[in-house]
């Protein structure tokens, strides 16, 4: 009972202070990115192919002449926007499918966990490139190929929370004074899910980058003209020996933007314990 | 001769331990008797070298045959300890699932005490486990050597961790609250064991409890500790019949010793009535196509619950207490039988107050959703915001907690202030009886008889009925104006509950009451 006392204490710690700062930047970046850009991303110019980092282009200029930090500065904007809809879409199906299953069991559950099952069985990766595939290309397409992706993950994760709680002594007295089930799995339960589930949200954030930054590097993502990270590390590749400032921008950008979802959720899961 | 030499210890500069001394002579039980918080673990665990690394000696030391163990300003010698530990001096654990290693046969893990301590072969090595076995009581042996912890019953398992303990007959053996998690008749089998071994190894024992009662029956000399000081040692004999310090008396008061009832008010005006009650679970496994069979945990029960009266029922745990009430509840489906009453909505209040209020809501929130979920259901009890603000205001003061409560969340309350909010939230929609499921268990003594006034102040002002379940028979005693005896699904025997007490007619009921 005395370390019961103490689960409630929240410390700060490194990881948490870290992580908020890295993604307070990019954060930061994708909002600049969409109002403001030292030079316009899609502007191209013969003369200024492959220019060299400078005080006039920081991370130099492509093979189009364009201006690689206002490209990156977009593309960051671009990521962030699919990865933050992406999460969000597959993360209320998680809480929808998961806090109904989880808290009545029973035979749609077991049809709903087969189903996911099978979909776990895809890596989400290939799995979204099948359904864009089908689909075709495009940022919507993107979106919702990303969100049928990770949602089963969500939706066990929920689930299996829901489990817990749904047998706890206080969810059984809620029963007892007549308080309706949408209620209790969303006023009575929720709650306690919260930072169990920030923290997969967070991580669930780095995998959703990485996705949409392979798929547009694969060329089926973001379509150019439009500036993405993983469409500029494809064009990059080509010239790393010419030209290599033209791959740095968006790579170090990509690791800047995981590392700080990943430290944000490690400080958050530290944050909890 | 074991010495806890002026001890000091704390954890983040805050001292849990001030300034003890307690000399254990061979061969004498010492009993540490205090309230959780009050040091008496961390005193155990720092006399066996097991205390947190964070644990700091600020004072004193820790004698083990005039070799000093630990001393304040030096740290922790672990090669000494070692040599002490499992071998001269060992422990025994409150919870016997979880001082067993799960994936192991037991036989194996009292072994590998021999292994570590003595040079026996293979062959001496089992026979001396089986002979240890026999010795603290196990029968079957060989059966049991070969089991898994989880193919135990608690009172198995803590004979395992017994024999483990003694095997290699040690000067010191340490016990911390080693029957807590055990029915009251395993209880008593343990500590007479515990006797017997005493008797025999001549060990030197500390016995750590918050249960006076058990102290008594067993410790040569008692310590009684609070807020990590000693208030008082002396001879059992002394502290219980003339106890000097008034901390000692108030724990020996809280003892729901057999204080009787107050005069009962019961009404002939039936609240709750029982019949030929099944109570079963589907057994087998959860496949679709397993043969359902009805596993019967209650077996043609019956029993009213009349206005005003409080109706106990007794019995261990597994006997299906809680499967009954869960069933008048209507919380378990499974069942066929009659039962009738009239109240909307019977409460529950239930035995840990950590798990019974939602830990991410206020007190506040937590005792208006009753009324909310009520005004949802019967638009003619729907009430305005603030008519309901000040009933829980109300319901505050009378559950004896300050209107700053309202805006707290659990994990800042006491486990008795939680079951105060437990006890508010169940009543506050005023039904009309109310199943506790041993309400008091979880707490410590002088806050168990404060809650069972609290109780006992609603059922007088409400005229409540309460089916009162517990396994404790001096709580029962305190509370109830009848008794119910529960063993194997079935009610044995049912009575005033001076009559039960007085005149128990069943073995088993004899049985109970012997070992309370």
């Amino acid at each position: 009972m005395k370390q019961k006392n103490t689960r409630e204490k929240k410390k700060w710690n490194n990881y948490l202070v870290a992580g908020l700062v890295m993604t307070g930047i990019t954060l930061a970046i994708a909002v600049i990115g969409a109002f403001w850009t030292p030079y316009d991303a899609t502007a191209m110019s013969a003369s200024l192919k492959f220019a060299p980092p400078s005080f006039a282009h920081w991370f130099g200029t492509d093979n189009f002449g364009r201006d690689i930090l206002s490209r990156v500065m977009e593309g960051v904007e671009t990521t962030v926007v699919i990865s933050v809809l992406v999460v969000a879409a597959s993360a209320l199906v998680g809480v929808l499918v998961g806090a109904l299953t989880g808290y009545f069991g029973g035979l749609i559950d077991e049809i709903t966990m087969r189903f996911t099952d099978a979909v776990n069985g895809f890596p989400s990766i290939l799995l979204a490139l099948v359904i864009l595939s089908v689909l075709g290309g495009g940022v919507e397409k993107l979106i919702l190929a990303l969100s049928i992706a990770f949602c089963p993950s969500y939706i066990r994760i929920v689930r299996s929370e829901f489990i817990k709680y749904r047998d706890a002594d206080f969810i059984a007295r809620a029963r007892l004074m007549g308080v309706g089930w949408a209620r209790i799995l969303f006023v009575h339960i929720l709650p306690n899910i919260f930072s169990t589930f920030l923290v997969s949200i967070v991580i669930g954030f780095n995998n959703a980058i990485l996705a949409e930054s392979g798929m547009s590097f694969l060329g089926i993502g973001v379509q150019p003209p439009a500036a993405s990270l993983g469409k500029m590390l494809s064009d990059a590749q080509g010239y790393l020996s010419s030209a290599p400032w033209y791959a740095l921008a968006p790579g170090l950008a990509i690791v800047w933007i995981v590392l700080g979802f990943s430290l944000l959720g490690e400080g958050i899961r530290r944050w909890n314990n | 001769m074991i010495k806890i030499d002026h001890l000091s210890v704390a954890f983040d500069g805050t001292e849990v331990v001030k300034n003890v001394t307690i000399e254990i002579g061979d061969g004498e039980i010492v009993g540490v008797v205090g309230e959780s918080g009050s040091g008496k673990s961390v005193t155990a665990l720092t006399l066996m070298g097991l205390v947190a690394e964070d644990a700091v000696l600020t004072s004193g030391r820790i004698l083990f045959d005039d070799v000093v163990l630990a001393e304040a300003g030096k740290t922790r010698d672990k090669a000494l300890y070692q040599k002490y530990q499992g071998d001269e001096m060992t422990m025994i654990f409150q919870e016997p699932m979880t001082s067993l290693n799960p994936t192991k046969r037991v036989g194996a893990q009292v072994e590998e005490v021999l292994k570590l301590h003595t040079k026996l072969s293979k062959e001496e090595m089992k026979e001396k486990v089986l002979k240890t076995f026999a010795s603290v009581g196990l029968k079957d042996t060989k059966k049991v050597y070969d089991s898994y912890p989880h193919q135990l019953s608690g009172g198995m398992r803590q004979r395992v961790m017994i024999a483990m303990a003694i095997i290699l007959k040690p000067k010191l053996l340490v016990a911390d609250e080693p029957t807590t998690a055990l029915d009251v008749t395993i209880q008593n089998q343990i500590i007479a064991l515990l006797k017997e071994i005493n008797e025999k190894q001549k060990n030197a024992m500390l016995f750590i409890t918050h249960d006076l009662n058990l102290a008594r029956r067993l410790c040569h000399r008692i310590v009684v500790m609070k807020d990590g000081c000693i208030v008082e040692q002396g001879e059992t004999k002394q502290i219980y019949e003339a106890p000097k310090e008034a901390y000692t008396r108030r724990l020996m008061e809280a003892v729901p010793s057999r204080i009787p009832k107050k005069v009962p008010r019961v009404s002939g005006e039936e609240i709750l009535r029982v019949e030929h009650l099944d109570v079963y679970y589907p057994a087998g496994s959860n496949s679709l196509f397993a043969r359902k069979e009805k596993n019967h945990v209650v077996k043609d029960a019956g029993f009213t619950l009349h206005k005003g009266e409080v109706l106990g029922l007794v019995g261990e745990s597994g006997c299906g207490k809680t499967s009954l009430s869960k069933a008048i509840l209507g919380m378990n489906r499974d069942v066929t039988g009659v039962i009738s009453h009239d109240t909307v909505r019977p409460q529950m209040i239930f035995q840990d107050p950590y798990s019974s209020l939602n830990p991410t809501k206020t007190i506040g929130w937590l005792l208006e959703e009753p009324l909310r979920a009520a005004g949802k259901l019967d638009k003619s009890l729907a009430m305005t915001k603030e008519d309901r603000r000040a009933m829980v205001y109300e319901m505050l003061k009378k559950i004896d907690l300050k209107e700053s409560y309202y805006d707290r969340k659990p994990s800042q309350l006491s486990g008795g202030q939680r079951q105060r909010v437990s006890i508010g939230q169940a009543l506050i929609t005023k039904p009309g009886f109310i199943v506790a499921d041993e309400p008091v268990s979880a707490l410590d003594v002088t806050i168990q008889a404060q809650i069972m006034e609290l109780m006992q102040q609603f059922q007088e002002e409400m005229q409540l009925s309460y089916l009162f379940i517990s396994h404790d028979i001096n709580v029962v005693y305190r509370m109830c104006d009848r008794v119910m005896v529960m063993k194997d699904g079935r009610i044995i025997e049912t009575g005033d509950t001076q009559e039960i007490f007085d005149h128990p007619k069943e073995e088993y009921t004899k049985l109970l009451l012997l070992n309370s």
